[in-house]
Order: structure tokens, then C-alpha cells, then sequence
């Protein structure tokens, strides 16, 4: 299952090569969705496909060099019935999880989402639903 | 030689009229000409589907026993007031109209999106009563199957051309062009390029007062021109009405368009006869030839500035450029129904089950909006803002703000630093900053100033106070050079004025 993990960097952090040094220590694929970082510090979400134990790992690594994770544990859904294919949402979606198809249908890649919500709010007829997992 | 409406019918009958979508003609016309293509092609089919706020329809109830006089009283249906300023058990439920218990989450789009899926409406109505019309309350359930007559009649449907929108300001608009995010973040625009059925007959050569339609899935025909019918500014609308009973929710749509109000999604298609050759030219134009304006929706006026021209084309590639820069770009009505329903008309023309018509009436061609009549001058913050400006620079102490706001008798204090706005300090940053140790205006300022234009109208910025919840603003030039400062006291005394 893929899992998504919201990094939090501090001003130190922030120029060291810590995400890289994950990746490296772990052989892990991690797949930036959304970066918003200076030398200020700031955040980066990534997503990562791996068995639990694994994940654990990822985690703890970046616990232990000083960034703050936060697991993303929510799921949203397109509801293709109630769809009607406007695109309202497309260009609010940072991630461009939500996508047109060739035949300009609206589809929904739920691995690349941040859960920013917006798609939510922009759908006039509701057909976009955010949920907590449990 | 040109056809008439008369010779295309009866080769519809025949089943041998060829129809092609407004896409499929496109292409040909770019692959043959218009010469051909005229000769070759009896019917070009269009469609759209998008918010159209100006639609609604008229319900007949039939009578109660007793009866009521909902005339010229109340009518909610699913707690949506209906009009009913019309005969006793007559109303019109408009797509704007929203619930009285769940706001804009429900409105009249959604109450009519439910009729036609045949969904059981509430029923809550309020007369005076008469001799005639005793009842003054009543509370029933119905079905669209219950009502005598459920016609679909909108005043303003199907923009020729509509605009694109994006925001040049630093907040999030939520505006009826949908989401538009800060500092040029994205784009939106309406309407489905070459499949829009208006622009393919910019001269209403075929389409008027009685053009037989694809309404909301059934059938409809146009009544009249629409409001703000303005095709000197490419800009035609009609008036629409067909009966809602025949028609399919997959073609009517509520909607809701957050923190701006409830709508109502339509298809329209209309079949446009290919006379001749210059009708031809104008059903084979392409997206890369049809233009709208991207207007900035920062501006909340009614005259919002053009920042460029841009293509339908360049708007579905999904960006669009401005200033060097890419931005995302949103479609605001659906192009895959669109398609659906330019396809759906072909398909009935082909099998010879729908007929085009001649129009009884042509619609007005040279015809464009007027403003508001306003009888009250527009007040603008030029006119009521504090001109005389104290200010207090950033290395400044808290006492020296202190003294100054105590001298003016004044609350806010724009901070200034070589004749430019850094910040602004109220007498609440100041009482809250006693004790905390802070001795320097620049520490306790707010950096991040909402300012006020001079030339804006106050409602404008009422609205933005109240929005911040602050209750000042300085106020700039074009320039950006600090004129004056806007507080809720000058905009008070300008009310009372006024009065």
C-alpha cells in the first residue's frame, strides 16, 4: 500500500541532504508530490510504496535526523457517477492527481493526492468526497 | 446553390441528411473547404453543458381542497422559497434559490435535478386566504408524475462566448468562475469552444424565436433572446423553455458553486442547417480561431481589466501564458457532455425523429448590454478616507506610537520606512504588547498590510474589512505611495452623512 508522509524541516535541516540520505540508507524509491522548502526550512510531502516494516524504517530515519513526520492517513474519492467532467478542479490540484482523460473524462490518481482539499470545494455537483482512515 | 430548412427536412425524412458534430465539421472544413463542405453537409450538431444561474422552471400544482392562494404568498419546496408572485397554484422555482436550512448546499437547481429523477418534493405554502381561497397553510409531498405542467423556462441560457478568469490579488477568490487562486495560480473559463452552439451561427441566420432544440435531454425550442443578449460583443444569449417532464437529469444538473450560490448545470444542443457557404465558414471555425478575453476577477468591478485575448485552443491545451508564466487553466462546463449531446442530436436527426425548423422570429443582431441605471453616486474611499496621515517609522519606540495615537485621537498607525509601507500598528498591538518586553515598532507590527485603493467604492471595502476582520486600512495610489488611511469610524460618519 502506498503511504504518504508529510515532512517537516526546521532551518537546519533544511541544507542538510537528509531526504537523500534516506534514500540512500534504505534503497527506497521516495516520491517527492509536493515540496514547498527553503533554507528557512519547510515541507515536503513524499510517498512511498513498501511493506509496513519498511515504512516504519523510513520514519524512524527521518525522525532520528532531526525532521518531524506526519502520516497523511486520509483517502478521497470521485464518485465517477455523480461526475459530470467539468475540470473545475484540475487547475487547483497541485499535484495533478486529478487529470483529464483523451476523451476529456475526470479522473482521480489517489496516489499522487496531498489531501489539500481544494477539489473538494471547487466540485459543484459534490462528487469529490475526503475521509480520515482509520 | 444554397439549401433551405424545407429541402434539409426532407432528407431527414428520407434518412438521407448528412449531420456531422460541430468537431467533425471542423475537420472537414479544414480538410475540404467550406465550398465542399457546404454542399456535402445538411446539419452541423452543437452542445454545451454548463452552470446557467438564469434557469428555472414553472410548476402548476393543481388545486388543494380547500383550495389555497399561493399567489402572492409563500412556496418553499425542499425548503427552496419559490416565486409566486403569479395564479394561485402557479410558481416558478429558480436554480438560484436556496434552502432555507441548508444554504448553499441545496438550492432551486437541486429541487429541479430531483423532479426529473422523479424524486418526491416537499410541498410548504403560506396564503392570506380569501372567500374564494380559504386555505392559508398547507404541507404535501409530490412527484414531477403529480404536477399538471413542469416547464423548463430559462431567461439566459448558452453564452456565445463567455470570459476566462484568474485573480492578480494575494487571496484566494471564490467567484461564479470558480476557485481562483492567489497571485495568477490558475485560470478558469466557461463555455466548449467550437462545440458551443451560438458560435457556430454568430449571425442568428437560423437560430431564432422557434428553433427546435436539445433541451436538458429532451427536447426544447428557443423563445426568445436571452437577457444581456449582446452579439455586437459576440456575446448572444437565448431564452429557452421546454417541457421538463421528457427530459433527463443526466442533462440537468444542480449545482453548487462554493461561497457563491446555487446554479443549475444544463445541455442545450442545437442542430445548425448549413444553407450555404458562408454558413459553412462560420460552423467550420476551430478553438484556435475562436478568442475570449482572460479577465482579472481581483478587480471587483463591473468593468474588470482584460489581460490578454486567449483561444479556446491554448484554454483546453490546459495551460495558458501570461507574462512568460505557465497557468493552469480550468474548464468550467463539460466538454465529454458537450460531446454527448452534439452526438445524441446527430443520432436523432439521422433516424429522422427530430426536424429542424425555420424560425419564426430572427433575433435581434445588433444589440448590446447596458449598465445599471444608479440614482446614487458611487461613493469612493477617496471621498471619506482621513487624508491628514500620521505614521511612525519601524525603529521607532512603543511610547512614541503610544503618544501619537493618544495625540490624534487615532487607532491605527501605518508604519513607514523611506516613503514606503512596511507595516501598520493598532492600539491593540500596543496593549498587548505591554509586559512582553518588546520595545521596537518594527517587533510588533503586522507586515503583511491590507491596503485599500483610493479610487475603490466603499462596499468593496467594507467587504474586505470584514473579511480580515480588521477595522483599517491604509490606503494607496496606483503607485503604491501611502495617501491616506480608511477606518470603520470614516466609513460610519459617511453612512451617517448620507442619511
Amino acid at each position: 500500500m502506498i503511504r504518504k508522509l508529510v515532512l517537516n524541516y526546521d532551518s537546519a535541516r533544511a541544507s542538510e541532504p537528509v531526504l537523500a540520505s534516506v534514500i540512500r540508507e534504505t534503497g527506497l524509491l521516495l516520491n517527492v508530490l509536493h515540496a514547498k522548502i527553503n533554507s528557512q526550512g519547510g515541507q515536503i510531502i513524499v510517498s512511498v510504496d513498501a511493506p509496513e516494516d519498511q515504512v516504519h524504517r523510513v520514519i524512524e530515519l527521518f525522525k532520528s535526523k532531526g525532521v518531524k513526520v506526519e502520516e497523511l492517513r486520509q483517502v478521497i474519492i470521485l464518485d465517477r457517477d455523480s461526475c459530470i467532467d467539468c475540470g473545475a478542479c484540475l487547475s487547483l490540484c497541485p499535484t495533478k492527481a486529478l487529470y483529464f482523460t483523451p476523451e476529456m473524462k475526470v479522473e482521480l490518481r489517489e496516489e499522487r493526492c496531498v489531501y489539500c482539499k481544494l477539489c473538494v470545494q471547487a466540485c459543484p455537483v459534490r462528487a469529490l468526497t475526503l475521509s480520515k482512515l482509520e | 446553390m444554397p439549401k433551405t430548412i424545407d429541402e434539409i427536412n426532407e432528407r431527414i425524412k428520407r434518412g438521407e441528411a448528412v449531420v456531422l458534430t460541430a468537431e467533425e465539421m471542423v475537420e472537414l472544413v479544414k480538410s475540404k473547404g467550406p465550398e465542399a463542405a457546404a454542399k456535402e453537409v445538411d446539419v452541423v450538431t452543437t452542445g454545451t453543458f454548463g452552470a446557467m444561474c438564469s434557469s428555472g422552471a414553472f410548476l402548476n400544482l393543481g388545486h388543494s381542497d380547500p383550495p389555497i392562494k399561493l399567489g402572492g404568498g409563500e412556496a418553499y419546496l425542499n425548503d427552496v422559497p419559490a416565486y409566486t408572485g403569479l395564479a394561485a397554484v402557479d410558481v416558478y422555482i429558480g436554480a438560484t434559490a436556496m434552502s432555507r436550512s441548508k444554504g448553499m448546499e441545496y438550492g432551486g437547481g437541486h429541487v429541479i435535478e430531483d423532479l426529473v429523477r422523479g424524486r418526491e418534493i416537499e410541498l410548504v405554502g403560506k396564503a392570506y386566504g380569501t372567500d374564494c381561497y380559504p386555505r392559508t397553510e398547507i404541507k404535501t409531498t409530490f412527484t414531477i408524475h403529480d404536477l399538471n405542467q413542469a416547464i423548463l423556462c430559462n431567461p439566459r441560457n448558452c453564452y456565445q462566448t463567455y470570459v476566462a478568469a484568474t485573480n492578480s490579488t494575494d487571496q484566494t477568490l471564490y467567484t461564479y468562475m470558480g476557485i481562483l487562486l492567489p497571485n495568477f495560480g490558475n485560470a478558469t473559463f466557461a463555455g466548449t469552444g467550437c462545440l458551443n452552439p451560438l458560435t457556430r451561427d454568430p449571425n442568428f441566420r437560423t437560430i431564432g424565436t422557434g428553433t427546435h432544440i436539445f433541451l436538458g435531454g429532451g427536447e426544447g425550442y428557443v423563445v426568445w433572446e436571452g437577457t444581456q443578449h449582446a452579439p455586437v460583443n459576440g456575446r448572444g444569449t437565448i431564452m429557452v423553455a421546454g417541457d421538463l417532464k421528457q427530459m433527463n437529469p443526466k442533462f440537468l444538473r444542480g449545482g453548487t458553486i462554493t461561497r457563491y450560490g446555487c446554479t443549475l448545470f444544463v445541455g442545450i444542443g442545437i442542430p445548425i442547417p448549413i444553407l450555404d457557404e458562408k454558413m459553412a465558414i462560420d460552423a467550420g471555425r476551430g478553438n484556435e480561431e475562436i478568442f475570449i478575453d482572460l479577465v482579472d476577477y481581483g478587480v471587483p468591478r463591473r468593468e474588470r481589466p482584460v489581460l490578454r485575448r486567449v483561444s479556446y485552443a491554448e484554454l483546453f491545451s490546459g495551460e495558458v501564458t501570461l507574462d512568460g508564466r505557465e497557468i493552469p487553466v480550468s474548464p468550467l462546463s463539460s466538454v465529454r457532455l458537450a460531446r454527448e449531446i452534439a452526438n445524441t442530436l446527430k443520432r436523432w436527426i439521422e433516424k429522422g425523429e427530430f426536424l429542424l425548423t425555420e424560425p419564426v422570429r430572427r433575433l435581434p443582431t445588433d444589440t448590446s448590454i447596458r449598465p445599471m441605471k444608479q440614482i446614487q453616486p458611487v461613493l469612493r474611499v477617496r471621498e471619506i478616507m482621513t487624508k491628514r496621515l500620521v505614521t511612525v517609522g519601524p525603529n521607532e519606540t512603543l511610547e512614541t506610537a503610544a503618544r501619537l495615537i493618544k495625540q490624534h485621537g487615532i487607532d491605527h498607525l501605518p508604519v513607514v520606512e523611506k516613503g514606503k509601507l512596511v507595516g501598520i500598528v493598532t492600539s491593540w498591538d500596543l496593549a498587548v504588547s505591554i509586559g512582553t518586553g518588546k520595545r521596537k515598532i518594527a517587533e510588533i507590527m503586522t507586515k503583511e498590510v491590507i491596503t485599500a485603493r483610493d479610487e475603490e467604492p466603499i462596499e468593496v471595502v467594507i467587504r474586505r474589512l470584514e473579511q480580515h476582520k480588521i477595522s483599517g486600512m491604509p490606503v494607496v495610489d496606483e503607485k503604491g505611495v501611502l495617501v491616506g488611511i480608511v477606518t470603520t469610524d470614516d466609513i460610519s460618519k459617511a453612512f451617517g452623512r448620507k442619511r
